[in-house]
């Protein structure tokens, strides 16, 4: 099970819209959507990890850090970052990040999440 | 792939991985018996979202590109286009659609079979609906992928077609049945947003949100060559208007038609400017605090105060703050959810190689990750960073 860390990114969450619609409309059904959903996963995983060779660079002053189940989400203030091209500022973002080095079995849905899983998991 | 300086990565990357979540997905939607018309609509909703969102740069669909190709062919042939159209309207309606078939194969060379199997059965619907010869040939013009979705009549006795292009975006081709209305409304560019109000005003609840309007003049009926040449002129430069230049008067056009459907009953601009302008300060009203920014309409805003009011009194006056600021907001320490209910939040999502902090230094080891900046869509494979807390 891929992460579903990217379902919040404008590709995601355009997806997410787009089935409503066609939940209400009654053209699909919730289970379906959520078919589709799972595939995405596996579909940007895959590309991200494939498809993708850029580097960026970035820098700022920290706000705030919080690690809870193995997920960092950082707050920083006047970020610049720096693609070989171009150069991007911003003010504030936040940065998610999932543990990249083991894609454990667990969901990593939204950003809080809060699960207490009963099993102890083995990090390799 | 090296990647030069200038390419964006991120337009082929999200076709990429829609063609394969579309892909994928294709034997759910048959196992559980749903049509594959609503795969296509999936798939149009989803790109065009992404197409609203501006988030991506230079995103365009295969579809659009097919349309863009149709239009360019359609201007290099539009003398003989003109012609043909002079023919169909001097014969009676059924010779008119029998030239008309003749009409695709010589317009559209590039998505040559689309065009050929879509072009019978557009015109069956056609003779079914009993369209008239100017519609016929205001319909084939089109750009390809269009067929005719519905006939409305406007309580102005006007006749609407509702047109569903392949990409989801449906237009309506007007016929007004006074001439004069458009000869006033033949000028490109500037014209169409009173011509949208016209049209979409009687019709708010009808259509979807995504609705562009073609305005098929009757001038073509009077068959007069000079005025076929302008109206085949106006209607290709709206069409390429639309196609190639999505960011500019479409766009405005598209958007005045979105704020017209979603204001549900102003008619005029500048009421729903106005109803927009409204909606930003209550937005921000968090806390009811007493602000004397703007007094335009402070019904609900006069009623924060009066509470705000009737509060401080009672507590017997504050520090001396008499003005807007909540009480003791000195002390608090974050502030930030005002900031958050603007428009972009900045978010990066992806993993983590490894995280280091020493002292108050933090350096940042990042992989596989889509970025939102200011309203634009990045993406990396790793990302480093040095942040002090």
């Amino acid at each position: 099970m891929a992460y579903q860390l990217y379902r919040n990114t404008t590709l995601g969450n355009s997806l997410q819209e787009s089935l409503d619609e066609l939940i209400q409309t009654q053209q699909i059904t919730p289970q379906l959507a959520l078919q589709v959903l799972l595939q995405f996963d596996k579909a940007i995983n895959t590309a991200l990890a494939n498809r993708v060779r850029n580097r960026v660079n970035f820098r700022g002053s920290l706000n705030t850090y919080r690690f809870c189940d193995n997920v960092w989400t950082f707050v920083l203030n006047d970020v610049e970052f720096r693609e070989v091209t171009d150069l991007v500022k911003v003010d504030k973002v936040k940065i998610v990040a999932c543990d990249g080095k083991s894609e454990s079995t667990q969901n990593k849905s939204d950003k809080w999440s809060v699960t207490q899983t009963p099993q102890i998991s083995v990090c390799l | 792939m090296a990647s030069s300086a200038n390419s964006n990565p991120v337009p082929k990357l999200y076709k990429s991985v829609i063609e394969d979540v579309i892909n994928e997905v294709r034997e759910l939607f048959l196992d559980e018996g749903v049509d594959e018309q609503v795969l296509l609509e999936l798939k149009t909703l989803w790109e065009n979202k992404l197409l609203q969102s501006k988030a991506v740069e230079g995103f365009h669909t295969e579809e659009q590109a097919a349309l863009q190709a149709a239009a360019q062919q359609q201007q290099q042939q539009q003398q003989q286009v003109q012609v043909q159209q002079v023919q169909q309207v001097q014969h009676v309606t059924q010779q008119a659609q029998a030239q008309q078939v003749i009409l695709p194969p010589q317009q559209q060379q590039a998505p040559q079979q689309q065009v050929i199997v879509q072009d019978p059965k557009i015109l069956q619907h056609m003779n079914a609906t009993g369209m008239s010869a100017a519609a016929t040939a205001a319909t084939l013009a089109l750009p390809t992928g269009v067929t005719p979705y519905q006939q409305l009549i406007t309580s102005q006795g006007q006749i609407l077609q509702v047109v569903r292009a392949a990409n989801g975006a449906q237009y309506i081709i007007q016929q007004p049945q006074q001439q004069i209305l458009l000869q006033q409304q033949m000028q490109p560019g500037g014209v169409q947003a009173p011509v949208i109000q016209q049209v979409l005003a009687p019709l708010q609840g009808g259509i979807p949100q995504q609705a562009g309007v073609i305005i098929q003049p009757q001038q073509i009926v009077l068959a007069s060559g000079n005025k076929v040449q302008g109206s085949t002129q106006v209607m290709q430069a709206m069409a390429q208007q639309q196609q190639q230049q999505p960011a500019q008067a479409a766009a405005a056009q598209v958007q005045q038609v979105q704020q017209l459907q979603q204001a549900q009953g102003a008619a005029a601009p500048q009421a729903q400017q106005q109803a927009q302008a409204q909606q930003p300060p209550m937005m921000l009203q968090v806390d009811g605090a007493g602000d004397t920014s703007s007094e335009e309409d402070e019904d609900e805003e006069e009623e924060y105060d009066e509470d705000e009011e009737e509060e401080k009194d009672k507590d017997g006056g504050e520090d001396g703050q008499v003005e807007e600021e909540p009480l003791n907001s000195g002390d608090d320490v974050s502030d930030e959810e005002d900031q958050e209910l603007f428009d972009t939040e900045n978010v990066v999502v992806c993993q983590y190689d490894k995280i280091h902090r020493s002292k108050n230094k933090w350096k940042f080891h990042l992989k596989d990750g889509i970025m939102n900046l200011n309203g634009k869509d990045y993406v990396f494979s790793k990302a480093i960073g040095d942040a002090e807390w």
